[in-house]
């Protein structure tokens, strides 16, 4: 009855002492040490492979590189953690991201005006089209009790259709072989930072959303509310949070962060809107594993989608170098997981025997203690 | 007499706990010994080391003479120890002769002979006067019953000695009396009784010895016809304590809670509560009794707003409340402690602080325009903690650190500092310790006293008759009494909870 609580709480101090202690540092140390056993198996120098992909990471453009993907994948961490955290289940991050992303860009190449005006307000398009886009499932839930965590599944291969269907017959650049929209104009553009060789600004916009979902988290009522429903949503319930209601914001805050970053893809990167390519840069699930991973606190969500992104251009690099198949970024970012995953059935199944609280909650107590 | 189980020293520390510190405790062969103490005396942690949970520190056991050191339950239960739990571990699809042999089936070439099964657990029923049907279905049988069924587990596999703990909490008066009959048949018989509880009119009741426990010590070692509750209950607390408390009758004023014509449809489209219309007044306490599963946990939620109502209205202080969410309600004043205060009236992965805030998290004052005060709610947590002498650590530790009974008086502390002039109270005391309880019940009678209305379930029948004002009864989803505590025993309340006075009435 009276041993310590796996999530020994309060101040600072011992809050960092609970990042030291976390079972993501626990997964990670496990990960790479598998990974390195992994390559010395199969006959390579691991110490280099991990060198060569560290350097690739954080070395010249290796560096712009990583914080370039890190804009996304952060990002869309965000936007499935805003909702995982209120107990929402939303796994249509890549729906809201190519709705989002669509609209957006279709404001950038059609509406006329200064970048200054036309960025912004594709910006706030992107996000409005992913928000009323995460909305339906959200509808689904609370109108007719349809579970999100399906329909927001299913909806993605909906907006994968919709999307390139008109990119395909209505917005088509008949000038190239690729199933494109048009080029976004240079002015529409999102302009870089002038460090590294060029970031997007988007990265500025990814910290400061990093930073106000911490602050609304900690210090408001919502991220109270929604904190609460996500631990108990029987006592939420109980204790008058309004629970449907909030899924439903929760849902739009989580699509609109999604089809921002879906637009800051077109504006900030590839400037013109490929068909299926936002699909196939797994960009959107990179994002869910980061948010498993940082267990839904925005600042860890930063430490661990850099870390990520590093990982992806890293082993890119360890694979010029080290003669190492960028595979196996990919299986360290599964090992990463997995071993996040069994700690946490672990602590489950320690805490069910031990203290006979019911299981099923193994969210350990994190963000937003007011 | 010879010994049937016997505990040596039994200490037990957990970090910054002494759970059980160098316990004595003998237990005669034959013999019913009634082990009572507060929530946290060490009571379960002792049986947890009995049955091989986890390892004692220091000290030995002794069954029947002979050293044992179980390192599981079921090495336990081959030594002929038998455990009936609070909470039964029973298959609700199955008949009570499978759940009965469950892993100890009757075989004949290698199957599994039902038929044999059912013969042998009726023959067990039958020779310690347990009234069960081997064939009926578990999840058909009231709650009394599968108490028997899980007795019937522990028999059939021959245990020698029987621990019940806190067997009657679910129990109406009837049950609790039947129990009685079968622990003493059992005893007769030459099995050996250990019966864990808290209720001191249980133990001076059905034991023959009563050892206490307090802080984890074993405090005193009485024979029970030597000794009276009162004395038991000193060595419980470490005080004088006073039993016969009758909360004094008080002049009630204006309805404030105004139930009319209310039914409510369960699954299956089954009516659990059935055209019940009833009020409670400002400075009054209706007590609903009622066995579990009569419609009371339905009617209550109906009138939370946790569950539609279909017909019928609900009025608090005027305004029609019927169709209103939780959130309209408790803003029209409505506070409530609710029956599950794991799984509704607390969350336990959220901090201490965080659980004395809900519902309160909107008020003026604790936040503006959305943003918290945060010092305000520190302040909140830390008044509540205070003047409801909450035993807990730090303000943001998590609230699953607390005891049963720290944990209950969260849920009250924030539930009654809303001031909100209508306070519904489920269980309010269930499973807390006795100044715990007593905390409790004084303050639903300062309440009361201020002017408060109080809706009370309980399915404890002395706590009803000790608040109530009025009685109100409920029997299959009505109800079918209204009774005057001053006028009713504890024993005309169980006659009237089982619905037996209409059966007379309708001859």
């Amino acid at each position: 009855m009276a041993e310590q609580p796996l999530n020994a709480p309060a101040g600072l101090g011992s809050k960092i002492g609970n990042v030291a202690g976390h079972p993501a540092l626990f997964s990670l140390i496990f990960a790479f040490a598998l990974g390195w056993t992994i390559v010395w198996l199969t006959g390579g120098d691991p110490w280099f492979a991990y060198r060569e992909m560290f350097d690739g990471a954080v070395t010249g453009s290796g560096l712009r590189n990583t914080l370039s993907r890190a804009i996304p994948i952060v990002g869309m961490a965000l936007a499935v953690s805003v909702a995982f955290r209120s107990g929402v289940i939303n796994l249509g991050g890549e729906g809201q991201m190519v709705v989002g992303g669509l609209a957006g860009t279709v404001v950038a190449i059609y509406m006329p005006g200064p970048g200054q005006l036309v960025i912004p307000v594709a910006m706030v398009v992107g996000g409005l089209a992913g928000a009323l886009w995460a909305m339906l499932p959200a509808l689904g839930q609370t109108r007719l009790r349809l579970p999100i965590l399906i329909t927001s599944l299913l909806l993605n291969y909906v907006a994968r259709a919709i999307t390139g269907y008109l990119v395909r017959f209505r917005l088509l650049d008949d000038s190239v072989t690729l199933t494109s929209t048009e080029q976004v104009p240079a002015t529409a553009r999102m302009p870089k930072i002038p460090v590294f060789g060029g970031v997007s600004y988007s990265l500025m916009l990814v910290v400061v959303l990093v930073i106000v979902i911490w602050v609304v988290y900690g210090r408001s009522v919502s991220g109270y509310e929604t904190r609460m429903a996500g631990l108990n949503g029987r006592f939420a319930r109980y204790g008058g949070i309004q629970v449907e209601r909030q899924t439903v914001y929760v849902m739009a805050v989580a699509g609109a962060i999604g089809g921002v970053i879906g637009t800051h893809m077109i504006l900030g990167d590839a400037y013109r809107y490929i068909d299926g390519e936002l699909v196939l840069s797994g960009l959107a699930w990179t994002g869910l594993l980061v948010a498993l991973l940082a267990n839904n606190h925005p600042l860890l969500i930063l430490v661990a989608g850099l870390l990520f992104s590093g990982l992806q251009i890293g082993g890119l690099a360890m694979q010029r170098n080290a003669d190492v198949s960028w595979r196996l970024a990919q299986v360290l970012q599964a090992l990463v997981i997995v071993a996040v995953a069994s700690r946490l059935t672990f602590t489950w199944f320690k805490r069910r025997t031990d203290r006979g609280v019911t299981p099923g909650e193994v969210e350990p107590a994190g963000v937003g203690e007011v | 007499m010879s010994l049937a189980l016997e505990f040596r020293g039994i200490t037990k520390r957990f970090p910054g706990v002494l759970a059980n510190d160098a316990i004595d405790m003998k237990v005669e062969a034959g013999h019913i010994h009634a082990v009572v103490g507060e929530n946290g005396a060490g009571k379960t942690t002792l049986m947890s080391i009995l049955f091989g949970l986890y390892p004692a520190d220091a000290g030995e056991i002794l069954v029947n003479g002979e050293r044992v050191r179980f390192t599981s339950a079921l090495e336990a239960i081959r030594a002929g120890l038998g455990m009936v739990h609070q909470a039964f571990r029973l298959f609700p699809t199955l008949s009570v002769a499978d759940n009965v042999v469950f892993r100890e089936e009757p075989t004949r070439r290698g199957m599994i002979d039902r038929a044999a099964g059912v013969e042998r657990v009726g023959a067990l029923a039958e020779r310690y006067g347990l009234a069960v049907d081997p064939r009926s279905v578990v999840e058909t049988l009231p709650v009394g019953v599968l108490q028997r069924v899980e007795i019937l587990k522990a028999l059939y596999r021959d245990a020698r000695i029987l621990i019940l703990d806190e067997p009657t909490a679910v129990l109406t008066p009837q049950e609790r009396d039947k129990l009685f009959e079968v622990i003493r048949r059992l005893s007769d018989a030459g099995r050996t009784i250990l019966f864990i509880t808290h209720k001191l009119g249980e133990v001076m009741a059905v034991s023959d010895r009563v050892t206490v426990l307090r802080d984890g010590r074993s405090v005193a070692d009485l024979v029970t016809a030597d000794t009276n509750p009162t004395e038991i209950a000193r060595h419980m607390t470490g005080r004088q304590v006073d039993l016969d408390r009758r909360a004094p009758a008080h002049e009630a004023g204006s309805a404030v809670l105004t139930v009319t014509d209310l039914t409510v449809t369960g699954r299956h489209g089954r009516e659990t509560v059935k055209n019940v219309s009833m009020e409670v007044r400002a400075g009054e306490i209706v007590g609903v009794a009622g066995i579990a599963g009569n419609g009371q946990s339905e009617f209550i939620e109906a009138v939370t707003g946790l569950r539609d109502v279909p017909e019928g209205s609900i009025h608090l202080h005027g305004n029609d409340i019927t169709t209103s969410g939780v959130l309209a309600r408790r803003l029209a004043g409505m506070a409530y402690i609710p029956e599950d205060r794991h799984g509704v009236g607390t969350s336990h992965l959220a901090t201490v602080s965080n659980n004395l805030l809900l519902g309160h998290q909107r008020r003026e004052g604790f936040q503006n325009k959305g943003w918290f005060d945060r010092k305000a709610v520190r302040r909140h947590a830390r008044r509540l903690i205070e003047t409801y002498g909450i035993r807990s650590g730090p303000i943001n530790s998590p609230v699953s650190t607390l005891s049963g009974g720290n944990l209950q008086k969260v849920v009250v502390a924030r539930e009654m500092s809303h001031g909100a002039p209508l306070l519904i109270a489920e269980q309010p005391t269930r499973g807390v310790d006795i100044a715990a309880i007593e905390f409790i019940h004084d303050r639903l009678i300062t309440f009361r006293d201020e002017g408060g209305a109080v809706l009370l379930v309980s399915a404890e029948l002395s706590e009803i008759h000790a608040l109530s004002t009025r009685i109100l009864v409920m029997f299959d989803g009505r109800i079918v009494a209204e009774l005057d505590p001053a006028e009713v025993d504890e024993a005309a309340l169980g006659y009237y909870m089982t619905g037996a006075h209409e059966e007379a009435l309708l001859g």
